[in-house]
């Protein structure tokens, strides 16, 4: 892959075109990251920025390593036996995977929304109140609690129930319980990998404007199948593929990452126009 | 893949080339009725230009319906984005042609200029070619042969001129004067219809290179 195409230092942004996206700083610096699980490389040499207080989407096939590469931003890898993270993820310039990085902290700092919503089986109120009890953060737990839902647009609708278990709400309020959850303990990064694959279309929309109104706030990953999510939400869009060995491995890459508006427009690369047009497959 | 999509873009630009074959023929009858007063074949391009329209709304449609289905993007939105103003581009060829229609009924029994009517046909030759270049260039995704049209639009430009110059030189009886007056305006319609050709032959280069720029001061 060529690298050019990747890089911060090769990714041509400067803005052209008066609505175009202005990036930040960088919060994440992939160099050459490549993931592997008992030494089959899920996805391989990935080279990107991801931008502060902007949303950007990974899309591609399925197998194309999306979902294992947005699980290096907050170590979940960590957790899987036998993988094995090659290359540098820096965070403000940091090594995320230097000797003597807390793990936990990492994941207080960057949080994850998952597809399927998963609330504890707890109430409403502690579900939030969770996160922020166990990690001893000062200040009160009422006004936390309601500043999580506030932000995850979801007080109104629950304010005069957060006694009452989580499990009771609809797939759409629960997953934004989970942004709340998130929200709680004062993240810097939000990771979402499908967050609304498993959502009616109202509450994707609702999802989507959320992403909208955080992204003011915060930094923003979303993985997501969905192309069209893609285009509407991010700023930043990457593009992975998946390269077929002569002995049927797979293995994900990364074809263009570029400005949403220019993916969905004119793209670059061959492979990224047939299958944003849906040529692919 | 999909085919149902690729069928209906498919079908889209081919109803937009039929409407292009439906303008020409609406251009030739317009020539030919200007310079041979032949007022019943400017009824007939009059009336034609119903047969224009209604392929200009089955275009329309069809870009209507495909947006709200298909959700079209890259190459696939910068075709449906080219057809939709081709689509108009090529409407307002076939209302030029109406308006030359209109512009021959009204200098009937007026004496015409054999020199002015020979250079209408240069015009509406040219034209005719600029026409077939663009629709060509858009069909083959040829950015080269749409450039082109910019030289071309300069030779009917400039028959255009010499068509004014020789206006200036004929007779000062009132009915050449007002024959000549009618006959200015068709010229213009006919070089109009050839800044419109160089509009989808800039269509054509946005398709093909993703970025819009105009062919410098073709359409001035």
């Amino acid at each position: 892959m060529n690298r050019t195409q990747t890089g911060l230092d090769a990714v041509h942004l400067d803005p052209v075109r008066a609505t175009d996206f202005v990036p930040r700083e960088p919060v994440f610096q992939l160099r050459d990251l490549s993931v592997s699980y008992s030494g089959n490389v899920a996805i391989r040499d990935v080279t990107l920025d991801v931008y502060e207080k902007a949303v950007t989407a990974f899309i591609g096939p399925s197998g194309c390593g999306k979902s294992t590469l947005i699980r290096c931003f907050d170590r979940m890898n960590d957790l899987v036996p036998g993988a094995k993270v090659d290359g540098d993820v820096l965070y403000h310039g940091e090594d995320l995977y230097a000797p003597g990085v807390d793990p936990v902290e990492v994941r207080r700092r960057i949080g994850m929304v998952f597809q399927k919503p998963n609330p504890f089986p707890k109430s409403i109120y502690d579900n939030v109140a969770f996160g922020p009890r166990v990690l001893g953060l000062k200040g009160t737990m009422d006004l936390r609690v309601e500043q999580a839902l506030q932000q995850a647009a979801l007080w109104d609708e629950v304010k005069d129930r957060l006694k009452e278990s989580a499990l009771g709400l609809s797939g759409g309020q629960q997953q934004r319980l989970c942004i709340a959850r998130c929200l709680a303990v004062e993240p810097d990064v939000i990771l979402m990998d499908e967050p609304a694959s498993a959502l009616d279309p109202i509450s994707t929309t609702r999802i989507e404007d959320l992403m909208h109104e955080l992204k003011r706030d915060y930094t923003i990953v979303i993985v997501t199948h969905n192309m069209q999510q893609a285009a509407r939400v991010a700023d930043m869009t990457a593009f992975f593929s998946v390269e077929v060995a002569p002995d049927g491995k797979r293995t994900g890459v990364l074809v263009e990452y570029d400005r949403t508006a220019k993916i969905f427009t004119t793209p670059a690369d061959q492979r990224t126009e047939d299958y944003v047009t849906g040529r692919f497959g | 893949m999909r085919i149902s999509f690729q069928e209906e873009l498919d079908e889209l630009e081919g109803s937009l080339h039929m409407e292009g074959e439906l303008v020409l023929r609406s251009l030739r009858g317009a020539v030919e009725a200007v310079c041979g007063q032949d007022l019943e074949l400017a009824d007939e391009v009059i009336a034609f230009d119903d047969d224009v329209d209604a392929q200009y709304f089955q275009v329309e449609q069809g870009i209507e319906l495909l947006l709200a289905r298909q959700t079209p993007v890259a190459s696939d939105l910068r075709l449906v984005l080219a057809i939709l103003k081709d689509n108009l581009h090529l409407e307002r060829m076939g209302d030029l042609c109406v308006t030359i229609a209109k512009l021959t009924k009204l200098t009937k029994g007026l004496p015409p200029d054999e020199t002015l009517l020979e250079g209408f046909r240069e015009m509406g030759e040219r034209a005719e070619q600029m026409i077939r270049v663009a629709l060509r260039s858009l069909e083959q995704r040829d950015r080269v042969a749409a450039e082109s049209l910019l030289e071309l639009d300069e030779l009917i430009d400039r028959a255009n001129r010499r068509i004014v110059n020789r206006l200036l030189e004929i007779g000062h009886e009132v009915e050449q004067r007002e024959w000549g007056l009618r006959m200015i305006l068709v010229s213009r319609c006919l070089e109009r219809i050839g800044d419109h050709a160089v509009d989808i032959g800039e269509q054509t280069a946005y398709l093909v290179t993703g970025e819009f720029r105009e062919f410098t001061d073709a359409s001035h």
